[in-house]
């Protein structure tokens, strides 16, 4: 009998192709994509000298006051001018080490998440997420832990977004779960409250539940109680949070196959043991791109709050325009500076969550 | 060779009587009447849609069913059977598509029901695991992604998974359908010593080698009837029914 051997592999065909040809193939491939490439490049060609000539070369950048705006271009002294009101809002500034410590507190929580070695990183990171808005409030407020309080009108600045955000998601993580497990439901009593809340939250605008939650939520308190402002609109945001959440875990849960159910049931494990060991991992992990947009999302709305006098950033960046000490027109700065300080985050937070959906990627083939 | 529960003294381990299964008004299975004695190995055939994964399903209540009575180790399999758990513990079973958990490994895979279900100790979980994996030979694989390995491979792991919580019965419901012809002998291997051992088992397979060598009965359904039960032997041999007689011809002769 004849032996089969297998033969050796080659190399796919390597496709060699020049500048001069790719530019050929993909910008004048006709007259018409040839006018418009060349209209394209004047265009970018008259307008990024100019910009870079406005945000660098004759933009200032030293000084302290808007006199030192000398120079045509930006006025940088402005944003740097402002940086700690944008930052940290009208907090005291001898006690700022504290919205600095939670900052990294957040930061090491994230770090641990992947950080740490396998065997204890589901709990302790789970645990840390769920202390980290009580240890936050704590520090921020300073009441129980016998610091000096800092009241919440204080608060502000962009550090408020980022804490409200995540304050947020935290608290609607595991509601939003139980809510899409409740649409899920065979009990027409909890399948109906969970369609009923996850449809009112999805379909009323942010910006309308906002003045719910700072005039009309009030009015059900009992009389003399004042809630704290930042802790109604904390729970709308919780709220609108859990209810888009719920829909992105439901979109998991349909992704994740019938037999994966019945596996966990023939070894006999219980309902929450099934659903807490078998499918949730499953849900995060298919749901993560989701998970991240809807995050996203609500990290851009809580700029809405300014709406209700909030002082987050954008409405800091207001109040300083209409400074009277700086009245030269200092909006395009403003609002750049507010621009990359938001798409930097977001984008960070991208890289995170690709990585993310890479460790937790175990279905292909190494 | 497995430790058997309470009821160790009674013959028959699984009673099956005038079972009826409706999905809506579709009327799966009719008048199933079924007895297996400890240690049996029965290979259930027929066509597709002729009800016999339902029917095996009806054992470790995958499925429910609205008519008749099933009794598991003594247990009566009722509407609102409360140890539900406690008989899946008893029934292992091995799927098509092998169900293994995908964000396990194949070590977290198996130590998974001996640790949350029957609380064992991680330590102990662990040695039963590996005791498993290498009776299905890969031990070499407990710390990979079901992902990673290949479909023989996979259905060995299912096997091993459900062996681990020491199951009284084993369930396999068209355990090399899904396979590359190359890897079903492997998974027949394992399940030929399986019945070897002694473990009772409940096959829906159409491989009739495999049929011929381990089965004490093979069963013909069609139409959610059970048409013909006989010894492997007079069953090939000898079928008694023309439906039987039909369906062998097709799958034999091919």
């Amino acid at each position: 009998m004849k032996e089969f051997q297998p033969s050796s592999s080659r190399s796919a065909p390597v496709k060699s192709v020049g500048l001069i040809a790719w530019l050929r193939e993909n910008l004048f491939s006709s007259i018409p994509n040839a006018v418009v490439t060349i209209a394209f490049i004047s265009t970018l060609a008259y307008y990024i000298p100019l910009l870079i000539d406005w945000a660098f070369l004759s933009a200032n950048f030293k000084g302290e006051t808007e006199a030192a705006c000398v120079n045509d271009g930006a006025c940088w002294v402005f944003v740097n001018a402002w940086s700690y009101q944008f930052f940290y809002g009208t907090y005291p500034p001898e006690e700022v080490w504290r919205i600095n410590l939670t900052i990294v507190l957040l930061i090491l929580v994230i770090i641990g998440s992947f950080a740490l070695p396998k065997s204890i990183r589901l709990k302790t990171s789970i645990a840390a997420w769920l202390l980290l808005p009580i240890v936050g409030i704590a520090l921020l407020d300073g009441r129980l832990l016998g610091l000096e309080m800092v009241s919440t009108d204080l608060w502000g600045g962009f550090t408020l977004n980022v804490f409200m955000a995540t304050a947020s998601i935290v608290v609607a993580f595991p509601f939003s779960f139980l809510w899409a497990l409740g649409r899920r439901s065979d009990m027409p009593f909890i399948r109906s409250v969970s369609v009923i809340f996850i449809e009112f939250f999805r379909g009323v605008p942010v910006l309308s539940l906002f003045f719910m939650g700072s005039v009309m939520l009030p009015l059900f308190f009992a009389e003399g109680t004042n809630v704290d402002k930042l802790i109604r609109v904390w729970l709308v945001l919780i709220f609108f949070m859990s209810g888009y959440m719920a829909e992105v875990f439901r979109g998991g849960f349909q992704a994740v196959p019938k037999g994966q159910y019945e596996a966990a049931d023939s070894i006999g494990l219980g309902y929450w043991q099934k659903i807490m060991l078998i499918i949730l991992p499953q849900v995060i992990k298919i749901s993560m791109p989701n998970i991240l947009a809807t995050f996203v999302m609500l990290f851009k709305n809580t700029t809405f709050l300014l709406i209700i006098g909030i002082p987050e950033v954008v409405q800091t960046l207001q109040t300083a325009l209409s400074n009277s000490y700086w009245l030269g027109g200092h909006a395009l700065e403003g609002y750049l500076f507010v621009f990359l300080v938001f798409w930097g985050s977001c984008f960070g937070m991208s890289l995170l969550a690709s990585r993310i959906e890479r460790t937790m990627n175990t279905d292909k083939r190494d | 060779m497995t430790a058997i529960s309470s009821n160790s003294h009674s013959e028959d381990v699984i009673v099956i009587e005038n079972l009826n299964k409706w999905y809506g008004n579709f009327h799966v299975l009719r008048d199933i009447n079924l007895r297996v004695k400890k240690g049996e190995r029965i290979v259930i055939c027929g066509p597709s849609g002729s009800g016999k994964s339902t029917m095996i399903r009806c054992i470790n209540r995958l499925e429910e069913f609205q008519e008749g009575s099933l009794v598991v180790d003594g247990v009566e399999m009722i509407e609102d059977v409360k140890n539900i758990e406690t008989i899946r513990k008893d029934v292992g079973m091995v799927f098509q598509h092998f169900n293994l958990f995908p964000h396990l490994t194949i070590l977290e895979n198996l130590t998974l029901g001996p640790i949350w279900v029957q609380k064992k100790p991680k330590a102990e979980a662990e040695a039963i695991a590996m005791k498993y994996l290498e009776r299905v030979k890969i031990p070499d694989q407990a710390n990979k992604y079901p992902g990673q390995l290949s479909g023989g491979q996979q259905q060995r792991v299912a096997i091993a998974r459900s062996l681990c919580m020491n199951p009284n019965i084993m369930l396999f419901d068209e355990p090399t359908s899904a396979l590359d012809p190359e890897m079903i002998k492997e998974v027949l291997d394992v399940m030929i010593e399986l019945a070897q051992d002694g473990m009772t088992m409940l096959c829906v397979t159409h491989e009739m080698g495999f049929a011929k060598k381990v089965a004490d009965r093979v069963i013909f359904m069609d139409g959610g009837e059970i048409v013909e039960e006989n010894e492997p032997e007079a069953f090939f041999s000898n079928p008694q029914v023309d439906r039987t007689q039909q369906f062998l011809e097709q799958i034999l002769n091919h």
